[in-house]
């Protein structure tokens, strides 16, 4: 299969030009124009690394809940000042979220292409891969990200500005992001890899901080997209995943009830995407990779949309080339367990 | 009574600090700690050996505009725009021409416009350029290298001496290069390190230069805060171990997954 034709080789090129922007963007335009695009980019871009090109909107997020908000509260004070900037960060963050949806995980998320690059080494290592998780353990760590969301991103920081908790709640999610030490780390920096001993506090966040990373580094050379399952941003997608323009459409058919190899492709084990008898199966936990529509075997059912336009349509012929090229780069390693079943 | 101490201590500290430069600016003592959360509110500056200099403001869209001075103290107010702003002093008298520049992170609208341009803008004739100015999420650190361009009438001043004075007493002579740039390690000067980035007061510096030509003498001079380096309670090499067991635990993990699937 030509690599033109291949979605996941395209999408891979569009994750590595994503990443080589959001970690070193600021080197093609400017230092100072780093921050300024937009502020609120609907994925892990890390304004501690000093070469990006772009914010995460969780940071301003976490700084408007905790500076803002929270002492307004307790002053009882809301005024444009207070209001404003949080709906011009989630106004700029709902600009950029329609045109591409929940694509901004599964094509543009540095964190994102970082475990799937591991996951490709594993694989190349012949680690004996999972690549599907247990049912129940998904459905364990599927709130997860609901939790890192309300507790990180909104509760602790508002918490922090209203005197409930200390400054080491201001900016929970960032003391524990893995993509802060990522992308400083990829733009040669190594201070935001460190313990820091200043208070009980920030120890606890940086251990955090840390294992997790560690724990990233190794789990995504076994298993597909880890931290992603617990990712905050996804939840934040996920709520506003209806007014996004790239839409995953399916045409249910009784084959499908047989086959069920869309959910086996699918690096978030959605199985949903196989027993869903709806036609929108834009799922909370997708990352609008396409795997599922390359997958499926069968002649327009599964579609990626943009709008009304199909970006990509399931077809038995492509599905075959597909599977052909899968093989052929997972080589003579151990059949996958989705291999095995199939 | 111990703000009163306090208050006194900033003050002799300030004024014996500055006693040793030029004309240059250094954030006027706050009536708190902690300057708040207010974006907007105004943030006061005092200019020091300053009598008679005319100020500025230059807003990011490179537009002046005038300030009044009240006893060497300036209050910088929202200009509605968001980015750097710079505050200029100037003082002619003779041939010798001063200026004192300093920038400001002032919330609002977005500017639309790159803070390279207010720092590229020729706001005397000679002058001590920041490349690049540490911006938001970053900032001066003690013990981190810094690196400055002189420029005359727009031009590069090739081998230029920079003094560099602190508020914490340090002081240094730089030499700039053939491009005019020159790279130093800010000092670690710093005393009474409290753990912890809220503990520890910024310290300011003074960059100042001096270029005489055509009879005319013409000084400058640039001021920022620098903060405490955090690697004082920042330890990389313990974030390096836990991230080492933090793969183990991934190891331990995976090793579990693969026994349980085998049985």
């Amino acid at each position: 299969m030509p690599f033109w034709k291949n979605l996941s080789v395209i999408r891979k090129l569009v994750q590595l030009l994503a990443f080589v922007f959001l970690v070193y963007g600021s080197v093609f335009i400017g230092f100072y124009s780093a921050d300024k695009l937009s502020g609120a980019f609907p994925a892990l871009a890390c304004a501690y690394d000093a070469q990006t090109a772009d914010y995460c909107v969780l940071i301003p997020l976490q700084h408007q809940f905790g500076h803002l908000l929270g002492p307004a509260i307790n002053a009882g004070a809301f005024g444009m000042s207070v209001i404003m900037p949080i709906l011009t960060t989630l106004a700029t963050f709902l600009i950029l979220f329609v045109l591409l949806n929940k694509a901004f995980c599964g094509w543009l998320c540095p964190l994102g292409f970082f475990q799937e690059v591991l996951g490709m080494i594993g694989q190349k290592l012949r680690l004996n891969r999972t690549d599907s998780l247990d049912s129940k353990l998904v459905d364990r760590i599927r709130p997860a990200k609901w939790l890192m969301l309300g507790l990180l991103v909104v509760l602790f920081p508002l918490a922090s500005g209203m005197g409930f908790a200390g400054h080491e709640l201001g900016d929970p999610f960032c003391k524990i992001c893995p993509s802060r030490i990522l992308t400083s780390l990829a733009a040669g920096q190594l201070n935001q890899l460190y313990i820091d001993t200043s208070s009980t506090g920030y120890m606890i966040l940086s251990i955090i901080a840390d294992t997790f990373f560690g724990l990233i580094l190794v789990l995504s050379l076994t298993m597909r997209q880890p931290f992603c399952r617990i990712c905050p941003m996804l939840a934040l997608h996920a709520m506003f995943r209806k007014v996004g323009l790239v839409r995953l459409v399916k045409n249910y058919t009784p084959r499908c009830d047989k086959c069920g190899l869309c959910a086996k492709a699918c690096p978030m084990d959605i199985r949903e995407i196989h027993t869903s008898k709806e036609k929108d199966i834009l799922f909370p936990d997708c990352t609008l990779c396409g795997r599922c529509v390359e997958f499926c075997p069968d002649k327009d059912v599964m579609t990626m949309k943009y709008a009304v336009i199909p970006i990509i349509v399931s077809d038995p012929q492509y599905f075959k080339e597909r599977n052909r090229a899968q093989k052929a780069w997972e080589g003579k390693q151990k059949p996958s367990r989705r291999a095995k079943k199939a | 009574m111990i703000r009163t101490v306090i208050g006194a201590t900033l003050i002799v500290a300030l004024f014996s600090f500055t006693a040793q430069a030029a004309m240059h600016w250094s954030p006027a003592p706050m009536k708190h700690g902690h300057g708040g959360h207010d974006r907007h509110a105004g943030k006061p500056f005092v200019l020091t050996e300053g009598a008679g200099a005319a100020v500025t403001l230059l807003t990011p869209k490179l537009v002046a505009k005038p300030m009044s001075v009240e006893q060497a103290r300036v209050v910088v107010t929202s200009t509605g725009m968001d980015n750097y702003h710079a505050l200029v002093a100037t003082r002619s008298s003779g041939d010798l021409h001063e200026s004192a520049i300093r920038y400001v992170y002032m919330f609002g609208k977005p500017s639309g416009e790159s803070p390279s341009d207010i720092m590229a803008y020729e706001k005397s004739a000679l002058e001590i350029e920041p490349s690049p100015y540490a911006r938001e999420h970053w900032r001066y650190l003690s013990d981190t290298e810094v690196v400055f361009k002189v420029r005359y009438k727009g031009q590069s001043l090739p081998l230029a001496i920079v003094t560099m004075t602190t508020s914490n007493g340090g002081s240094a002579e730089f030499k700039a290069d053939e491009q005019g740039v020159v790279r130093f390690t800010l000092p670690e000067d710093f005393s009474d390190i409290k753990p912890g980035r809220m503990a520890n007061r910024p310290g300011e510096f003074i960059l100042s230069a001096r270029y005489e030509e055509g009879g005319g003498t013409h000084l400058t001079s640039f001021s920022s805060a620098y903060h405490v380096n955090p690697n004082h309670w920042q330890s990389t090499g313990l974030g390096v171990a836990v991230v080492a067991a933090g793969m183990l635990i991934g190891g331990l993990v995976f090793v579990c997954k693969r026994r349980k699937e085998k049985s």
